[in-house]
Order: C-alpha cells, then sequence, then structure tokens
C-alpha cells in the first residue's frame, strides 16, 4: 500500500484499495501543521529548529501512514510525536537550547493584561522550564488537553501529569510579576 | 483559574509555520519515496560484485607468491646440487692431482 493511498484511507475519502495522490498528504500536513509547529515552537522558543522538528514529525507520519487507524488518530498521534521529539532532541542537545530560568530578566510588574512583550516573556519563561514540565504546560495551557489525555500523549501516569503541572506552575509563578500570582476574580 | 493561567493560555496559543512548511514537507517526503524506491538490490549486487574481485585478485596474488616460492626453491636447490656435484668433482681432481705428484716423485732419476 502507498503513502498516499493510506492518507486518502484515514481520511475516508476513498476506500483503501484505490488509488489516490501525494495532494491527500499535503491536506493533512496542511491541516495540522499550525499543531505539530506550535507545540515544537513554544517548546524551543526557535522557530528555526521547530521547524526542523516539525518537518521530521511530517515525514515519520508519511512513513507510518498505515499505522494510521483513523483520521482521529492522526492528531493524537502527531501530538505524541511531537512531544517525544522535542524532548528527545533537547535531551540530546541540553546545553545548546535550554535557558536557565535564573539568567532572565525579571518580568516587569506591568499592569496591563495581554501585553505582547508580557507574552513573549512568559513564553521564554515555558522554554526555560526542564522538559517534562514544559511539555505538560504547552499541552495543558496550548493545546488545552486534559490531563488524562496528555498523560496518554506523553505516556505518563495522571498523578505524574499532575505534579509536572504544578511543579511547572510553580517555576512559573517564581518568576512572574506579581499580579499574575493573583487569583482571577 | 489564575491570571497566570490565563496569560499563559494566550501566550502558547497556535501559530503558523512560515510560508512554505507543507511545499518543504512535501519536497522531502518525495525525495525519500524516490530514495526508497531505488532498488535495494542494486546496491547488494555491487557489493557482492566488489567482493567477489576482490576475492578472485587476492586469490590470484596468493597463486603468483606460491608459483615464485616454489620456482625459487627449485632454483635453489639445483645451485646446491651444482656446489656438491663442483665439490665432488674438486676433490676427484685433487686426489687424481696427488696420485701423479706421487708417482712422479716415486720414480727413479
Amino acid at each position: 500500500m502507498t503513502a498516499a493511498r493510506a492518507v486518502r484511507s484515514l481520511a475516508g475519502e476513498v476506500p483503501l484499495a484505490e488509488a489516490a495522490d501525494k495532494a491527500d498528504f499535503e491536506t493533512l500536513v496542511r491541516e495540522h501543521q499550525a499543531m505539530v509547529f506550535s507545540i515544537a515552537c513554544h517548546f524551543f522558543h526557535n522557530e528555526a529548529l521547530a521547524e526542523e522538528v516539525a518537518q521530521e514529525v511530517f515525514l515519520q507520519l508519511y512513513k507510518n501512514l498505515e499505522r494510521i487507524e483513523s483520521p482521529a488518530h492522526v492528531g493524537f498521534w502527531l501530538r505524541r510525536t511531537t512531544s517525544h521529539r522535542c524532548i528527545d532532541h533537547l535531551r540530546r542537545s541540553s546545553a545548546r537550547h535550554e535557558v536557565q530560568l535564573e539568567r532572565l530578566p525579571e518580568i516587569p510588574e506591568s499592569p496591563e493584561a495581554g501585553d505582547p512583550l508580557l507574552r513573549e516573556r512568559l513564553r521564554r519563561l515555558v522554554a526555560s522550564l526542564p522538559e517534562k514540565p514544559r511539555m505538560v504546560v504547552l499541552l495543558r495551557f496550548g493545546e488545552d488537553l486534559d490531563a488524562e489525555d496528555i498523560g496518554r500523549v506523553l505516556k505518563m501516569p495522571v498523578r505524574t501529569v499532575w505534579s509536572h503541572l504544578y511543579r511547572g506552575l510553580a517555576m512559573l509563578r517564581e518568576k512572574a510579576p506579581r499580579y499574575l500570582k493573583e487569583e482571577a476574580r | 483559574m489564575s491570571r497566570l493561567e490565563d496569560e499563559l493560555r494566550q501566550a502558547l496559543r497556535r501559530r503558523e509555520p512560515p510560508a512554505g512548511f507543507a511545499e518543504r514537507v512535501m519536497a522531502r517526503a518525495r525525495a525519500r519515496e524516490r530514495e526508497q524506491r531505488r532498488p535495494r538490490w542494486l546496491g547488494w549486487r555491487w557489493l557482492a560484485a566488489a567482493t567477489a574481485v576482490v576475492v578472485v585478485a587476492a586469490g590470484l596474488h596468493f597463486m603468483e607468491e606460491r608459483r615464485r616460492r616454489l620456482e625459487g626453491e627449485r632454483a635453489k636447490e639445483q645451485v646446491m646440487l651444482a656446489l656438491e656435484l663442483t665439490g665432488a668433482k674438486l676433490i676427484l681432481a685433487e686426489q687424481r692431482v696427488q696420485q701423479v705428484i706421487g708417482f712422479s716423485l716415486a720414480l727413479p732419476n
């Protein structure tokens, strides 16, 4: 079975046996590229590296299309593969990409919510977290997944997900400006 | 929900990749497919042919070396035989000379 045939099949367009062209895979890439790229981009806080990782993820999908069971499975598979690839990449080259939290400047006590500078600082803070809390925070707030889904994506127990989430948020609160530490009313 | 969590949601919103991302992925996928389509046995055939050439060359080299060594040993044997023969002839000649000298000394003047 060719890759393109499998893509059309998983998209539910044609039966498995019918021939198809590469446009289907391209459709799949376009449909999920923002999700894959965003996870990698927020994880590394580096666009070039994020694109490299995202491309590798899609090439891996192309190679493993036969294992994809349904259109819904594509999203899950891509999220899981992207998360694991990001963490593996960081472990292999931690010296190059990890931002030390202590070296980041304090976020100014700006009272304006939605300030682009504040958001950029928050993204940098997230990218400075250790790999697992970082990915958990990303999947929770970037992808809006609940703890169970995060556990399935990262292959870890729900308790561990909560532990990483609390740890990540605690580290972020340490550096966050005071007004962000207050509970919303 | 805390304000930090709210700001995190805003900060970590999805982003579109740089323009041409999908095209670049497709180009790499096509290149990879072309690579996979190339018959693998071709590589194995070249490897087998190269191995055969090396084995034959090594065999010929070994046989040539063996032939030279045998020739050398044969030549050495011949030289040794020639030397032995020459030595034996010299001894005979010396004995003859001794006999002739002894005979002439024994003759009355």
